[in-house]
């Protein structure tokens, strides 16, 4: 995973003109998330797929091109992903291999990681725990920057402004020679988000504005690297993050919360790398401040890490790890602090170019805890191939876990120190179809989560117990298409995926949950993109489909099933003299659909965007 | 210590559920939701999903949502209390609203939308609306602004007068043009004049005041502290206490019911961390008390049945799906159970 950023910059493995999203690619000269991670699937987004939704929030990115759901609590209120079911902490979510999700919350707010501050992304569907570490349930997300020597240098002005109040401002300058990289980046999105919405708590449900729900998020990045001689590099990265957001109340209530949200985070890697064999070593460090309305919480969480990547032989890869993870929390309630001692160890057998098969353990001590045995074992086969076509089976299985968070242990009153982490184990198998330029791909995966914690009431004080287990099954299928009909070059994504994500056992024998879909994970999901290529013009349109949810978890009501359609319009460049403009034209909700993520949280209707940048 | 100050009958007990209110002598036909009982589910918190459900206890048929069924939108919002007055049900939405509805057929009358924070409870007074309102919560969560918020009009609208009351105000009670209002936090019991919509006198009370009711004329105070719980009376004239009882019941939470033959069920828990909920009797004939008379956790309502003598336990489930009811008979034996709405806490009988 670490040397993932190094590999793909160092041998400069991401095709620069490729506009697609990469589905269940796997890098050739694989990093090492790749490497040891057969039989999983995945999603990768390159920077020019990253590049079409720019202005956007990881949230929507996800929520629009990936099987995961996002909880979205608002136009960039609070958004959470649920991952075959799973819920908010069970995805992990990495930034150049430093864990974003909070130490207290155990989870991320996709809102507020902008897809700008990063180069590419990555998804992994299932339980790793063995290859990824603390709370890969679900699966993980890993964002990553890039540094690319000897590119002269850029710059970046990007101005768009949209419907509803926004205004997002970009500015990106980078400069690279033989030996050094640096590229900063400044953002700030803002939107007074006063879009309609009909008010359903009220009598005669009245047409109004929202009218508490601004947010304004501004941010830097800078990204740093050296390269010290032809097999030693070092590079650095640093973000901060500003989000200051009114918290949109749901219907009905009346509520003026405010938030505000700081993050600092920084990493430094140190790669040394031989014929065979490459070392990393890693530190990083992250702030968080949260405010909400004056109550303050801080979490700090420092890093240091060492990774060793070995090819043993023709056919043997082996890779050993370790990190260390201090945390601290100064919250509203409670301080605490928290230390992880983690060993990784990762072997691969590649009999043929046709065969692949790694196993991966990890052991984690923690407060006093130890887990020793964290294994996941996966295999890749390409079991038929022709002239045109391959097939490819992937068959995959391992086990995840999340150590309890600061706040389900510490909070005062109700922490639970004596709770164990939430384990599961999750096998998958797939198959992928390769006939051309048509990729098809389906996945059937089984999982059970145990030790599921949830906060129950015991009188007035909420308390977190390892309580339910979940059984969670289901099949993705995806699918990409590349073709052209004269000038014009067509790119389909397509994605159906069905999930059933059932409790097994609950707060009692009785639990009125038992056996029923859990709260706010739809059964149905699936997306559909076009985008035609004419010249320096293009066309993108998607739609994406979000079947019913239950709004609790014994199911007695249910949110409607929505669809929503975009529509971008776009040149990648007029040119004048030095300068490049490309402008883009967008329609989000392009039909006005009237809908609701969670129940009485409205969401806007039609919006109209236009983006300009001037490129340098 | 006056210990036999009750003397109950079937009839007037009906008067003293947990609603503290009054039956409209007006004829008119019956309405569906005139009879029966109305379960009150408070929803969950984040997600105003608070709903009244209906039972005909003759049949068991269980109407769910009704408020949603009767209005054509969900009622979208915490239901804190329900308070029936002249033939119209106001449904008190601590999430900052009030709806009022037909108590026959729950079509909506009227509103009050705006300028409330966390509404409590209600009292009509004077043609006039008098909402207990916690007020909002400072940067410690404490409510040191709460208030009486005054409308003009029985059927809603504006907020015209925010009466500052004592921390948290929980019930109030109307007697002739004066109000009471428990005031939780601070042990104090207000008096306003609902005419010059002030407060004229302050009454200070042990423990913290929870839900008043009327027996006898008279106008009760019922009041909980950890060891125990008080109930007290009051000199309606010059606005004294009369007499102060004190019975030896532990973690009362202030939900109760009054049952047959003056007994009185409350709801005790002993919170976090050993978590032990207990339904306790107290016998207003006779002072007797049984503070275990049923045993269990996730207690979260309680109402009587008194023509039926059934005591109606809820459930809530930890907030997870719906909560369950629970029927129980006089001497503790469970009669059903049934599931009803998010939260339920409270019942209604009619």
């Amino acid at each position: 995973m670490i040397l993932f950023v190094w590999v793909l910059s160092f041998f400069g493995q991401i095709p620069e003109k490729q506009d697609t999203v990469s589905l269940s690619e796997i890098e050739v000269n694989a990093a090492v998330l790749e490497r040891y991670s057969q039989g999983q699937k995945q999603i990768t987004w390159k920077k020019e797929d990253l590049a079409l939704v720019g202005s956007q929030s990881l949230g929507e990115l996800l929520s629009a091109q990936s099987p995961v759901f996002i909880r979205e609590y608002g136009p960039g209120m609070l958004a959470s992903p649920s991952f075959r079911g799973t819920s908010a902490g069970h995805t992990a979510i990495f930034w150049n291999g430093m864990p974003l999700n909070s130490p207290s919350l155990g989870q991320s707010d996709l809102s507020l990681l902008p897809v700008f501050a990063f180069e590419s992304a990555s998804l992994h569907f299932g339980s790793n725990g063995a290859l990824i570490g603390n709370e890969a349930i679900g699966g993980s997300l890993h964002l990553n920057s890039e540094n690319k020597f000897d590119q002269g240098s850029e710059f970046s002005f990007t101005q768009e402004i949209g419907s509803f109040g926004q205004s997002n401002t970009q500015l990106k300058g980078s400069f690279s020679s033989k030996k050094f990289y640096s590229q900063t980046k400044f953002y700030r999105h803002f939107t007074e988000n006063n879009f309609s919405f009909r008010n359903l708590a009220l009598p005669e449900t009245p047409i109004q504005k929202q009218h508490h729900a601004r947010v304004n998020q501004q941010g830097i990045v800078q990204d740093l690297a050296w390269k010290i001689t032809e097999n030693k590099k070092l590079k650095t990265a640093l973000w901060y993050h500003d989000a200051d957001r009114e918290i949109q109340p749901p219907m009905g209530s009346s509520t003026q919360d405010q938030q505000q949200d700081q993050s600092l985070r920084w990493v430094l890697d140190y790669e040394r790398y031989g014929d065979k064999s490459t070392i990393q070593l890693k530190t990083g460090f992250i702030a968080e401040n949260q405010i909400f309305n004056e109550s303050l919480n801080r979490t700090k969480q420092f890093i240091l890490g060492a990774e060793w990547d070995y090819q043993a032989h023709e056919h043997w890869f082996f890779h050993l790890g370790t990190r260390f993870t201090h945390q601290t929390g100064e919250l509203s309630t409670y301080q605490a602090l928290d230390q992880r001692a983690e060993l990784f160890q990762s072997v691969k057998f590649e009999p043929s170019e046709k065969l692949d098969i790694a196993l991966n353990l990890r052991q984690i001590a923690y407060s006093e805890r130890i887990q020793p045995w964290i294994p996941s074992l996966g295999l890749g086969w390409t079991f038929w191939e022709n002239r045109s076509q391959e097939l490819k089976l992937n068959l995959s299985g391992g086990k995840g876990f999340k150590v309890p968070t600061l706040n389900d242990r510490f909070w005062s009153p109700g922490g639970n120190p004596d709770l164990l982490p939430e384990n599961s184990w999750t096998s998958e198998a797939g198959l992928e179809w390769k006939s051309g330029t048509l990729e098809q791909s389906l996945t059937g995966y089984y999982m059970n989560v145990d030790n599921w914690i949830i906060w129950l009431p015991q009188g007035n004080v909420w308390s977190p117990e390892n309580i339910r287990k979940v059984r969670s099954e289901g099949i993705e299928y995806q699918g990409k298409v590349f073709f052209k009909t004269g000038e014009i070059t067509w790119t389909n994504l397509w994605q159906y995926s069905l999930n059933r994500a059932v409790s097994i056992r609950g707060i009692s024998e009785n639990d009125p949950s038992l056996g029923k879909q859990l709260p706010y994970t739809p059964q149905h999901q699936a997306n559909f993109s076009i985008k035609a290529h004419y010249r320096a013009f293009y066309l993108f349109a998607q739609n994406t489909f979000t079947g019913k949810r239950n709004v609790t978890a014994d199911n007695p009501r249910t949110l409607d099933a929505f669809s929503l359609s975009d529509l971008a319009l776009g040149c990648s460049g007029f040119q004048l003299g030095d300068l490049k403009i490309p402008v883009q034209f967008r329609i989000q909700n392009l039909f006005n659909t009237e809908y609701q993520v969670l129940y009485l949280r409205p969401m806007p209707g039609r919006s109209y965007h236009i983006n300009l940048s001037i490129q340098l | 210590m006056k210990k036999h100050l009750f003397h109950f009958s079937k009839v007037i007990a009906l008067a003293f559920i947990l609603f503290s209110c009054t039956n409209s002598e007006t004829e008119k036909p019956l309405g569906e939701f005139d009879s029966g009982i109305l379960i009150m589910n408070e929803g969950a918190f984040g997600s105003n999903d608070g709903e009244v459900y209906h039972l005909n206890p003759a049949t068991d048929e269980l109407k769910p949502n009704i408020f949603e069924s009767a209005n054509g939108r969900p009622f979208a919002g915490l239901l804190q209390d329900l308070v029936l007055e002249n033939d119209q049900l106001y449904l008190v939405a601590n999430t900052g609203k009030i709806e009022i509805v037909n108590s026959g057929d729950f079509a909506s009358i009227g509103a009050v939308t705006a300028d409330l924070d966390q509404p409590r409870s209600l009292t009509v007074n004077s043609g006039k609306l008098f909402i207990s309102d916690y007020g909002p919560y400072d940067a410690d969560f404490n409510t040191p602004d709460s208030y009486i918020a005054v409308v003009q009009d029985v059927n809603g609208g504006g907020v015209t007068n925010k009466i500052p009351v004592s921390r948290k105000p929980e019930d109030l009670i109307s007697f002739g043009k004066f109000i009471l209002v428990a005031g939780s936090e601070e042990g104090i019991v207000e008096v306003i004049d609902a005419e010059e919509e002030e407060v004229i006198e302050t009454i200070e009370v042990e423990g913290s005041p929870k839900v008043f009711f009327e027996a006898n004329g008279g106008i009760y105070l019922f009041s909980t502290s950890l060891e125990e719980v008080t109930i007290y009376s009051f000199n309606l004239d010059d606005f004294t206490t009369a007499s102060t009882d004190v019975f030896p019941i532990s973690n009362a939470t202030g939900k109760i019911a009054f049952g047959n033959d003056g007994i009185m069920y409350l709801i005790r828990s002993s919170g976090f961390p050993d978590y032990v909920d207990a339904v306790a009797t107290l016998s207003l004939f006779n002072s007797t008390v049984n503070p275990t008379w049923y045993e269990g956790s996730g207690f979260y309502g309680i109402g009587a049945d008194p023509l039926r003598g059934e005591i109606y336990l809820a459930n809530a489930n930890g907030f997870q799906g719906n909560g369950t009811v629970t029927v129980l008979d006089e001497s503790g034996n469970e009669v059903r159970d049934f599931e009803v709405g998010r939260g339920p806490s409270g019942f209604l009988m009619r």
